[in-house]
C-alpha cells in the first residue's frame, strides 16, 4: 500500500476531489496547511504597512491506496491541480506498512 | 393515548412562536395534570409496581430493578413522567435501604451494642432527583465514635455491595457528626452534599443532631463565605465547561445553563433560608412565580433528555455528543419540517431551556452579590441622561413604572444608558421591560429617535458588556425587530457553526465594535480560546501573536477610516437574518428582509442599498479567497467591479472578518485570515488604481463585447488582410465566442478595438498546434506594418520577437503584449517596413523562419547583443536626458512594473527585453511607445515564482542590468 500526500493550492481542492471521486477514491484526509517551497512568500502593502505572507496557505491531501492504484491517483491529482504556474504544489508517495480498521480489526488492503 | 398527544404537542411547541408556545406549554401542564388525576389506571399500575417492590421478602427483585435493564424498562414504559420517574426511582432505592436495614443483622448488632447510626442520602439522591445512571451517594452517620472497622466493613458489605452488583455507581462515606462538620468547612464539595442531605433510615435523632449543628454553624458565621465559595465555584465551572447554552455538544450537568446551575440556585436557597424543596424557592421569594415555572419547565425537559441519554448511551453520560443528538431528536418524535432539521429544532429547544436556567441563575447570583455589596454602597439614587431612568445600587432602574406607558421610549433608553454607563439593568427592570414590551408597535419602530437609540445600543455592545444580549433575553429585541424571531435559537447542525444564529449575529456586532477598542487583541484571542501551555510552542505562539497583532491593527485601522459605520453594524446584526427561511438561499433572502427593516426604520436610500448589498454578499469575499486563484489579477478585477467602491469594500471586508470570527475557530484561523487579507489588499489595489474596475471600464468592456458579437453576426472580415488570410474566417458560433470573450483579460478588452479582437480570435483559432502564427497588415494611412503574433507562450517569446525584428533591421515603433486564453501570447508590433520594398514579402518570410529558429534555440540570438550600439553620440539639436529605470511595486498587486526611459535606437526593445528574459522575468504586459526620440517602455513582469519582485536588492540588480545593456549616451558638446 502507498500513502499519497499532495500539497495543492486551496482553490484546486474541489477539482481534485471530483477527479479522485471519478476514479473511485472513496476517502481522503485534508488539512489546511501553510508553508513555502520555491514559491516563496510575498508581501502586500496597505497604507504603507507591509503584510508579509511567509507561509503560503495550501491544502494537504492524504490518501492511502493499494500499490497498483498509486500511479493513477498521482496522475489524477497532477492533472487536476495543475495551473501551469509555480506554486501548484508537490506530491509525495510513501510506503505504508499496514492499515488497521479500528472497529473490526481488519488489516491490510481490506481495511482501506 | 394521552402520551402520544403530549408528544405531538411538544413537537408543535418547538415550531411555534412565543405566544403559541406559551399556550401549548400551558396545555402540556394541563395534560400532565390529567395524567396525574384522571388516568387512574396508570396510577394503579404505578402503585402496584411500588408495592411489589415494597414486599420485604423480595430483595432479589430490588436488585433486578436496580439493574440497568430494569430501570431502563421502567423509564421506557412511560409510567413515570420525568420528575415522577426521578422521584419513583429514588423511592425504589429508599425502599431497598429500608428493607435491608430492617433485615440486616450487622445493623441490629450495632444498635444493640450502642453505636447507633443513620443512613443519609447525599447529592442527587439526597435531592430525590435520581436519573437512570446517576450516582447513589450514601453517608453512614455515627453519633460520636465509629465502631471497630470489621463491623463497619460488614455493614458496608451488606448495604452497599448489592448496589454495586446491580451496577449502580455508588459512593459511600462512614463518618461521625464531628467529622462531617469539620470536613464541610474545609471542603466546599462536601458542604454542598451536606446541603442536599436527606434522612433515609436508622437513628433519626443522629441525623437531626447533625443538621441542627450544621445549620447553626452555617447561619452563625459561614453564610457569606459559603455564598462566595459557591459563586467562585460556578465561575470556575464556566471556564472549565464553557457555556452550554451555545455549545454544539453541551454538557447537561456541568455546563453553563446545565443542571448544576439549578443546583447552585437551590444551594443559594438552602444556605440562606434552609429551604427543603424546589418549590420553596418560590415560597421563600428567591424566584417569582413565572421564573419558578420556567425553571420547572426547563428542568423537566433537561432531565428527560438526560434520562434518555443515559438509556441510549448505557452509562452515566452528561455530554450530549453529536452522535446522540439525532437519535434523541427521533426519540422525541421530532420530524424535519420546512427545511428545518428535527435535530436542529431539538437542539434549539434544549439551548433555549438551558438559557432560561442560566438566566435565572445569573439573576439570582447578581441579586446575592448585590445584597452583599449593598452594605458598602448606600441606596442613593443617581439620575441619568433620561428622566425616568435612575441608577440605584449600581443597577439601572425605572424611576416609576407609571411613566412607561406614556413614554415607551424609556424601554430602549434604559439599554442605551446601560451601554453608555456600563451598568447592568436590575432584575426588576428586566422584568418590567419584558412586561411592557407589548407597547412596541410599528410607529415606535419607525420613530427616528428610537432608531437612533437602537444604533447607539448596537455600538455599545461589547464582549465585556453585552447590552444587546440582555435586550435579546428580555424579548425587547424581537419586539423591536420582529424578523429576529425567525433566527431565535436557530441551531445549524454542523461542526462549523458553534452558535445559534441569533447569538452569532450578536457576536458579529461585538467583533466589529471590538475593532474600535484598542484592546482588540484580547477580545479576539478570547474568541479563539487559544490556550497553549506547551513551552516549546512559545516561539510559534509569539510569531502567531505578532501576526495576529498586526492584522488586528489592520482591522482597527480600516475601521477608523470608515464613515457611516451604522450601516456596517446593521449589516452585522442582520447578515444571517435570512437563515430563518430555509426555502431560499439565506443571503438573498436576508438581503430582502434587511431591506424591509431598513426602509421601515426610515434610513436613506443609499444606506438601505448598502446594507442590502452587504447582507447579500457577506460570503462573497470568503468564497473567492478560499475557492479561487487569488494570484490571478482577473479574480481581483472581478471582485472590484462587483463592489465598485472603496468604502464598501472596506465594510464588506470587516463584515467578512467579523462573521468568520463570530462563527468559531473552524471558520477563522491564520489560514483563512491570510487568504482573505491577501484578496482584500489586491482588490483594494485594483479599485484604487481606477483602471480596470471603474464603472466606466466595466461599461466599456460590456459595450466592447456587444460590438464584437455584432460584428461577428454581420460576418465581419478584416479588410487589411490579404486574401489568403481571409479563408477560415467564418463567423464564430456565438456561445463559443462569448466564452472566449469572457476568458479574456480586461486589460485586453479595454484597450483593443472590436474589429481587432475578431481578427485576433481568428488567428488564435488557426494556431492549433503550431508554435506561432503571425499576420501582417499594412496601415492605409501610414507606412507602418502591424504584425500580430499569436503563439504558445514561452519564456523569452517577446524578447526573441524583438530580437528577430532587430536582426532584420525592422524598426519597432510600438508594441503591446497580452496573454490570451491559457498559455497563449498575443503580441502586436508596429514596425517600420524594410527599406527594400520590392522584396518585402521575402524579408518577412525570412524573419518568420528566424523566429522559429530562435524559439527552438536559445543561443540563436546571443551574438545579436554584440550588434547593439555601445554608445550613442547625440546630435546638436537633441537634449541629453539620462537613461532611467523605475521599478514600481505598488501600483499593481500582481505585477512589478518596470518603466524604462531611454534614448531610442534600433534594437532598444530587444536590449531591454533580453535582459529581462535572462534575469528570469516573465513579461506579461508590455506597452512600448516612442515620443520623438525619448522612449517610454512599460513592462508588467512577474518573477518565475509567479509573484512580484519584493526584494530591494533584486530590484537594484534589475535596474543595473537594464542600464548596463543600454548604450552610453554622449552629448553633442563632448
Amino acid at each position: 500500500m502507498k500513502k499519497i500526500e499532495a500539497i495543492i493550492k486551496p482553490f484546486k481542492l474541489d477539482d481534485v476531489k471530483e477527479a479522485l471521486n471519478e476514479i473511485g477514491i472513496q476517502g481522503m484526509t485534508i488539512t489546511e496547511v501553510k508553508g513555502y517551497g520555491r514559491q516563496k512568500g510575498h508581501k502586500e502593502i496597505y497604507r504603507g504597512a507591509e503584510y508579509v505572507v511567509d507561509f503560503v496557505p495550501k491544502i494537504k491531501i492524504e490518501i492511502i491506496v493499494k500499490k497498483e492504484q498509486a500511479d493513477e491517483v498521482v496522475n489524477t491529482i497532477c492533472k487536476a491541480s495543475n495551473t501551469g504556474k509555480i506554486g501548484d504544489g508537490k506530491i509525495f508517495v510513501l510506503p505504508v506498512d499496514d492499515v488497521i480498521r479500528v472497529r473490526t480489526g481488519e488489516r491490510g488492503a481490506d481495511a482501506l | 393515548m394521552v402520551l402520544t398527544a403530549l408528544k405531538s404537542q411538544i413537537i408543535e411547541n418547538n415550531t411555534q412562536t412565543d405566544n403559541q408556545r406559551k399556550k401549548v406549554s400551558d396545555n402540556i401542564v394541563k395534560n400532565l395534570d390529567t395524567i396525574k388525576s384522571d388516568s387512574a389506571e396508570l396510577i394503579m399500575k404505578r402503585k402496584e409496581l411500588i408495592e411489589k417492590f415494597a414486599d420485604s421478602q423480595k430483595l432479589a427483585l430490588y436488585k433486578s430493578v436496580l439493574q440497568e435493564s430494569e430501570s431502563l424498562n421502567l423509564y421506557e414504559s412511560g409510567l413515570f413522567q420525568t420528575s415522577d420517574f426521578l422521584e419513583a426511582y429514588t423511592r425504589i432505592i429508599d425502599e431497598y435501604f429500608h428493607n435491608l436495614f430492617t433485615k440486616s443483622t450487622t445493623a441490629r448488632e450495632m444498635t444493640v451494642s450502642g453505636s447507633k447510626f443513620a443512613l443519609v442520602a447525599l447529592g442527587g439522591y439526597g435531592r430525590g432527583e435520581q436519573c437512570v445512571h446517576s450516582d447513589v451517594d450514601i453517608l453512614i452517620l455515627f453519633e460520636k465514635k465509629l465502631p471497630p472497622t470489621p463491623n463497619t466493613e460488614s455493614l458496608v458489605k451488606e448495604l452497599i455491595y448489592p448496589l454495586w452488583d446491580a451496577k449502580l455507581e455508588t459512593g459511600y462515606a462512614v463518618r461521625t457528626i464531628k467529622e462531617c462538620l469539620s470536613m464541610a468547612w474545609n471542603d466546599f464539595d462536601i458542604l454542598t452534599t451536606m446541603l442536599d442531605a436527606r434522612f433515609i433510615c436508622g437513628g433519626s435523632h443522629i441525623y437531626s443532631m447533625l443538621m441542627e449543628k450544621f445549620r447553626t454553624k452555617l447561619s452563625k458565621k459561614y453564610i457569606q463565605t459559603s455564598l462566595n465559595c459557591l459563586i467562585e465555584q460556578s465561575r470556575k465551572r464556566y471556564t472549565d465547561y464553557g457555556d452550554s447554552t451555545y455549545l454544539l455538544e453541551p454538557n447537561l450537568k456541568s455546563g453553563h445553563g446545565g443542571l448544576r446551575d439549578y443546583h447552585t440556585i437551590l444551594w443559594y436557597g438552602r444556605i440562606m433560608s434552609d429551604i427543603r424543596c424546589r418549590r420553596d424557592l418560590e415560597r421563600y421569594g428567591f424566584l417569582s412565580h413565572d421564573e419558578f415555572k420556567t425553571l420547572e419547565n426547563s428542568l423537566m425537559f433537561i432531565w428527560n433528555i438526560r434520562n434518555m441519554l443515559h438509556c441510549i448511551s448505557g452509562r452515566k453520560c452528561d455530554q450530549l455528543h453529536f452522535e446522540h443528538q439525532v437519535e434523541l431528536a427521533n426519540l422525541f418524535s421530532l420530524k424535519d419540517n420546512h427545511g428545518h432539521k428535527a435535530v436542529e429544532t431539538f437542539m434549539g429547544e434544549l439551548h433555549s431551556k438551558m438559557d432560561s436556567i442560566k438566566q435565572i441563575n445569573l439573576m439570582l447570583t447578581e441579586d446575592i452579590q448585590l445584597s452583599k455589596r449593598a452594605r458598602l454602597f448606600t441606596a442613593i439614587k443617581h439620575a441619568t441622561n433620561y428622566k425616568g431612568i435612575i441608577v440605584r445600587e449600581r443597577r439601572l432602574e425605572f424611576d416609576s413604572v407609571e411613566m412607561i406607558p406614556r413614554h415607551p421610549d424609556l424601554l430602549l433608553k434604559i439599554f442605551v444608558e446601560s451601554g453608555r454607563l456600563k451598568k447592568p439593568l436590575s432584575i426588576e427592570a428586566r422584568r418590567i421591560v419584558s412586561e411592557f414590551s407589548y407597547l412596541i408597535d410599528d410607529t415606535f419602530r419607525s420613530k427616528p429617535s428610537n432608531v437612533e437609540s437602537f444604533e447607539e445600543i448596537l455600538s455599545y455592545s461589547l464582549w465585556e458588556f453585552n447590552v444587546i444580549n440582555v435586550m435579546l433575553t428580555t424579548g425587547l429585541l424581537v419586539k423591536f425587530m420582529p424578523e429576529f424571531s425567525l433566527i431565535l435559537n436557530k441551531i445549524q447542525y454542523n461542526q462549523y457553526h458553534l452558535f445559534p444564529v441569533d447569538k452569532h449575529s450578536i457576536r458579529c456586532v461585538q467583533v466589529i465594535n471590538s475593532f474600535r477598542e484598542s484592546n482588540i487583541k484580547n477580545s479576539i484571542s478570547k474568541v479563539d480560546n487559544f490556550r497553549e501551555n506547551d513551552i516549546s510552542q512559545n516561539k510559534v505562539q509569539d510569531t502567531k501573536r505578532a501576526e495576529s497583532n498586526q492584522s488586528n491593527l489592520l482591522y482597527a485601522g480600516i475601521y477608523r477610516e470608515l464613515r457611516n459605520r451604522k450601516t456596517l453594524l446593521m449589516a452585522a446584526l442582520l447578515h444571517d437574518i435570512g437563515k430563518g427561511d430555509p426555502s431560499e438561499e439565506h443571503s438573498e433572502r436576508g438581503s430582502e428582509i434587511a431591506r424591509n427593516i431598513m426602509v421601515r426604520s426610515g434610513y436613506s436610500q443609499s444606506d438601505v442599498d448598502e446594507v442590502a448589498f452587504l447582507v447579500k454578499h457577506h460570503l462573497f469575499l470568503i468564497k473567492i479567497a478560499t475557492r479561487r486563484d487569488i494570484s490571478d489579477e482577473e479574480i481581483s478585477v472581478f471582485c472590484a467591479s462587483k463592489i465598485e467602491k472603496v468604502p464598501l469594500l472596506k465594510k464588506l471586508y470587516l463584515l467578512t472578518v467579523a462573521d468568520s470570527i463570530a462563527t468559531g475557530p473552524k471558520a477563522w484561523n491564520g489560514w483563512t485570515e491570510a487568504l482573505l487579507r491577501d484578496l482584500f489588499i489586491k482588490v483594494m489595489g485594483v479599485l484604487k488604481n481606477r483602471e480596470l474596475a471603474t464603472k466606466k471600464a466595466v461599461k466599456n468592456i460590456h459595450r466592447k463585447k456587444e460590438e464584437v458579437l455584432e460584428l461577428n453576426r454581420n460576418g465581419y472580415q478584416d479588410s487589411s488582410l490579404e486574401q489568403k488570410d481571409r479563408k477560415n474566417c467564418n463567423p464564430w458560433d456565438e456561445t463559443l465566442l462569448l466564452k472566449e470573450l469572457d476568458s479574456m483579460s480586461r486589460r485586453y478588452l479595454l484597450y483593443v478595438s472590436a474589429p481587432e479582437i475578431i481578427s485576433h480570435l481568428n488567428l488564435y483559432r488557426q494556431l492549433e498546434n503550431r508554435d506561432f502564427l503571425w499576420q501582417i497588415a499594412s496601415d492605409d494611412n501610414s507606412d507602418i506594418r502591424t504584425i500580430t503574433i499569436c503563439g504558445k507562450d514561452k519564456p523569452g517569446f517577446y524578447s526573441k520577437l524583438a530580437g528577430v525584428f532587430f536582426l532584420n533591421g525592422l524598426n519597432i515603433a510600438g508594441s503591446q503584449a497580452y496573454s490570451f486564453g491559457s498559455n497563449t501570447a498575443l503580441d502586436i508590433f508596429k514596425v517600420m517596413p524594410p527599406k527594400d520594398k520590392i522584396f518585402e514579402h521575402e524579408k518577412w518570410e525570412k524573419a518568420e523562419r528566424e523566429f522559429q529558429q530562435a524559439l527552438n534555440d536559445d543561443s540563436f540570438l546571443d551574438r545579436l547583443t554584440d550588434k547593439l550600439p555601445k554608445s550613442i553620440v547625440l546630435q546638436s539639436c537633441q537634449m541629453c536626458i539620462p537613461n532611467e529605470v523605475r521599478i514600481d511595486n505598488e501600483t499593481s498587486s500582481f505585477f512589478t512594473i518596470i518603466e524604462v526611459f531611454a534614448f531610442d535606437f534600433p534594437g532598444l526593445l530587444f536590449a531591454i527585453t533580453n535582459v529581462l528574459y535572462k534575469l528570469g522575468l516573465d513579461v506579461r504586459v508590455a506597452m512600448v511607445a516612442t515620443k520623438i526620440d525619448q522612449v517610454v517602455d512599460v513592462f508588467y513582469v512577474k518573477a518565475v515564482d509567479n509573484g512580484k519582485i519584493d526584494d530591494t536588492k533584486r530590484q537594484d540588480e534589475i535596474k543595473h542590468a537594464i542600464l548596463e545593456a543600454l548604450p552610453l549616451i554622449t552629448g553633442h558638446n563632448s
